[in-house]
């Protein structure tokens, strides 16, 4: 089967007469098809919680890594084809390595987005004579959460290389339905412990599978403790406070 | 297979024998190792400049000396750059040509950009204090000390660049010998910074052609003809260069004769 | 020896030409810097002659610089070397500001120094660099440098031509060395304490003026910029031009 839309299709960076970059589109569209990732930026720290696909009984859930660690105040959630996102994030972190080497402080979380946006755009020739590194654009979307001398905070960071600020942001297969939510439920005043909260909520609604601390995984990013990722049984005990809670709305 | 595509289509070795890079070289026979200037071959001595109230006085001979021969008489010094900057260079003459064709090229390719002329003297400054800072840097220094004079808001400008990069401003400026026999006479009237205001254009000339005469005394490697440069921001045209000064009235008897100089008071 | 017409990067030719060099990029320009933090201020102060061997080339070329954001900074040494560095750090701060939209701390300016000089550390920066400037906390902080970029805080730190003339001075007069209490007849030492601007002023111009007499490089003219959380000013005093 072959789907022609037009002759723009092939060319990465060749403009339709319409004015579109087809193959970075359709690189939006990969985002689509991938699990769902959740991140809630409260005055308290940032939550990022994620969905993942346990396609079998058999398969170890524990070497299905969508949150990632880029350095001690910031992290990563992502959807999409995940092993592009490894290059991004190798990027990242030697960019926040880099500027502690040549500021003594720690990156800006913007700073450190920009830095990855840069990247994005690598799949055609830079202006000022810049190789292209790559054959395509990135399929995957990230999150990235972290805290400097402005708070938390929480990013979105496209293939297009546009990225956004946000209070809360959902990417992925159930992002219409868990944006949503996050429109509903957000408030500025939300704690930590209720984003938590919120964040499994949403997903547990958005997910196929049933709910629990194999198949979804939350991080967070505070001042105080620098980014974390919780153990399964911490995630366990946050479903079950959610459980518990819902019974008793009922 | 030889692997080095830069060999392929090329009569091979196995047929004809090794390639005589000679032959490519043949301009280059002796291997001679890349060479950048080392030290000056014709050189120019010192230039000398001052400020005063409405501009600048600055002069630099016309000798281009081979060692201790004086082997070109006619050589000018002082460059003209756009409407109101001069630079006076002294050091290696073949380099002050090639600073002096840059020159050049800067003031045409600044006026693509505007259509008055807008380059000014510490414009003109620091262009040469980057050209010679980079090429210092390269070890491979454009060897020479220049002075650069101009107006600037109807300010008079003066400052200096060598081929080491360094730079300063002063109210009197001098390259080489002129260092140590004109600025201690140019001090005498104007030492410190304000005190330029206080000269008038004549006064400075006079004194500046009292320097040259000076220079020609006590400089082996001087010449009595000289360029002299006026910058009067008074003026219809800033900028005027007079060619062919020659020192005057200038003593060359014995010692005994001269009044003042040995043991003569009267 | 073989040699190949056209540069390729396979073969493995060798670039054996002799370079012969009697070039010496480098020279002394004299002038002497000085800097000393307060609780809530730092001053950075420099002489304004500029000499090349026993040759005044100007009696009025200053070498402390407001660079912005708040931080002073000099590098004595060989001037065109200095100028450079200066302004590769003025450069390199406008590159910080487009890029993370805030002011430069004074320990992340430090720290880009230091990357300055090192990166030069095969043909140095011929420069004793000093940093000055309000830190974090609102205390006035000096950093110091050596022309390769080792770098460290300090209350005070004098650099260039007269260095070792006021150093000791600084070290008894700012950090009390071989000062003991008065009251204690000798048995304990004088406690540190900050120094209130006008005490380091009249310090440094006595630094300064002691340095001229007994230094050829030092003289003409003394700069001190004073620096707070509220910006820097200068002042000029006089030295002796001889």
């Amino acid at each position: 089967m072959f789907l022609t839309r037009s002759e723009y299709d092939r060319g990465v960076s060749t403009f339709s007469p319409e004015g579109r970059l087809f193959q970075v589109e359709y690189s939006m569209e990969a985002i689509k098809l991938g699990s769902t990732a959740i991140g809630i930026a409260t005055s308290e720290g940032v939550v990022l919680g994620v969905e993942k696909r346990v396609t079998s009984s058999l398969l170890e859930s524990d070497s299905v890594e969508k949150i990632m660690e880029i350095d001690r105040h910031i992290g990563c959630a992502m959807s999409g084809l995940t092993a592009d996102a490894r290059s991004m994030i190798d990027h990242a972190r030697v960019s926040s390595v880099t500027h502690d080497l040549h500021y003594n402080e720690s990156i800006g979380v913007e700073s450190l987005t920009q830095s990855v946006c840069d990247l994005a755009l690598r799949f055609g020739e830079g202006a000022s004579g810049e190789k292209r590194l790559m054959s395509r654009p990135f399929g995957v979307a990230l999150l990235i959460a972290g805290v400097d001398e402005n708070g938390p905070q929480l990013y979105h960071a496209e293939p297009s290389g546009t990225f956004y600020r946000y209070d809360a942001k959902a990417i992925g297969s159930g992002s219409e339905g868990a944006q949503a939510e996050l429109q509903n439920e957000y408030h500025s005043s939300l704690t930590l412990k209720e984003a938590e909260l919120l964040v499994l909520k949403i997903l547990k609604q958005v997910m196929e599978e049933k709910l629990d601390s194999t198949n979804a995984q939350l991080a967070s990013v505070t001042k105080e403790e620098g980014f974390k990722i919780y153990a399964d049984s911490k995630t366990a005990e946050i479903i079950q406070e959610l459980k518990e809670s819902e019974i008793d709305e009922d | 297979m030889n692997h080095d595509p830069f060999s392929w289509g090329r009569p091979s070795d196995e047929t004809y024998g090794s390639y005589n890079n000679a032959i490519a070289n043949a301009g280059n026979v002796s291997a001679f190792p890349k060479m950048n200037t080392q030290q000056p071959i014709i050189t120019g001595t010192s230039v000398i400049a001052i400020k005063c109230k409405d501009g600048i006085i600055m002069a630099a001979d016309n000798l281009g000396s081979y060692g201790s021969l004086a082997r070109f008489d006619d050589i000018e010094r002082l460059v003209e750059v756009g409407v109101n900057t001069v630079v006076g260079m002294s050091g290696d003459i073949s380099d002050l040509q090639q600073v002096q064709r840059m020159l050049e090229q800067l003031e045409i390719d600044q006026s693509y950009e505007e259509e008055t002329s807008a380059l000014r003297a510490e414009h003109v400054h620091e262009y040469l204090s980057r050209v010679f800072y980079n090429r210092r840097s390269k070890m491979n220094p454009l060897w020479n000390a220049c002075v650069v004079a101009g107006l600037s808001d109807d300010k008079p400008i003066l400052r200096y660049v060598d081929l080491l990069g360094v730079t300063y401003e002063s109210a009197c400026v001098a390259t080489g010998f002129g260092g140590h026999l004109a600025i201690p006479l140019l001090r005498q009237k104007c030492d410190f910074e304000a005190e330029y205001a206080d000269i008038s254009l004549d006064e400075a000339e006079k004194l500046v052609k009292e320097c040259m005469k000076v220079l020609y005394y006590r400089d082996a490697r001087a010449l009595d003809k000289y360029s002299l440069c006026r910058i009067d921001n008074n003026a219809e045209k800033k900028v005027t260069i007079t060619k062919d000064v020659r020192c005057e009235d200038m003593k060359w008897e014995f010692a005994q004769h001269i009044k003042g100089y040995g043991t003569q008071v009267v | 020896m073989a040699q190949t017409t056209v540069a390729s990067e396979y073969s493995s030719e060798v670039h054996a030409e002799p370079i012969e060099h009697r070039f010496n990029p480098y020279s002394d320009n004299g002038g002497t810097i000085l800097g000393i933090a307060g609780e809530d201020f730092a001053v950075l102060a420099g002489d304004t002659r500029q000499s090349e061997g026993y040759s005044i080339q100007s009696r009025s070329m200053s070498k402390v610089f407001d660079v912005g954001d708040n931080i002073l900074m000099s590098a004595n040494g060989f001037a065109a070397d200095g100028d450079a560095l200066v302004k590769a750090f003025q450069n390199q701060l406008k590159w910080y500001h487009f890029n993370h939209n805030k002011e430069l701390s004074i320990h992340s300016a430090a720290r880009l120094t230091q990357q300055l000089l090192y990166g030069k550390r095969f043909f140095p920066y011929y420069v004793h660099t000093i940093l000055a400037g309000v830190d974090e906390e609102g205390k006035g902080a000096v950093y110091s440098f050596d022309p390769v970029g080792s770098y460290e805080r300090e209350q005070c730190r004098a650099g260039g031509a007269a260095a070792s003339l006021i150093m000791p001075f600084l070290d008894n007069q700012v950090n009390f060395k071989n000062q003991m209490d008065p009251s204690s007849n000798g048995t304990k030492k004088k406690e540190l304490r900050y120094l209130s601007l006008q005490e380091v002023v009249n310090l440094v111009k006595d630094a300064f003026s002691s340095a001229t007499e007994r230094h050829i490089n030092v003289g003409d003219a003394l700069q001190i910029v004073i620096v707070t959380k509220d910006g820097a000013r200068t002042e000029y005093h006089s030295l002796k031009k001889d």
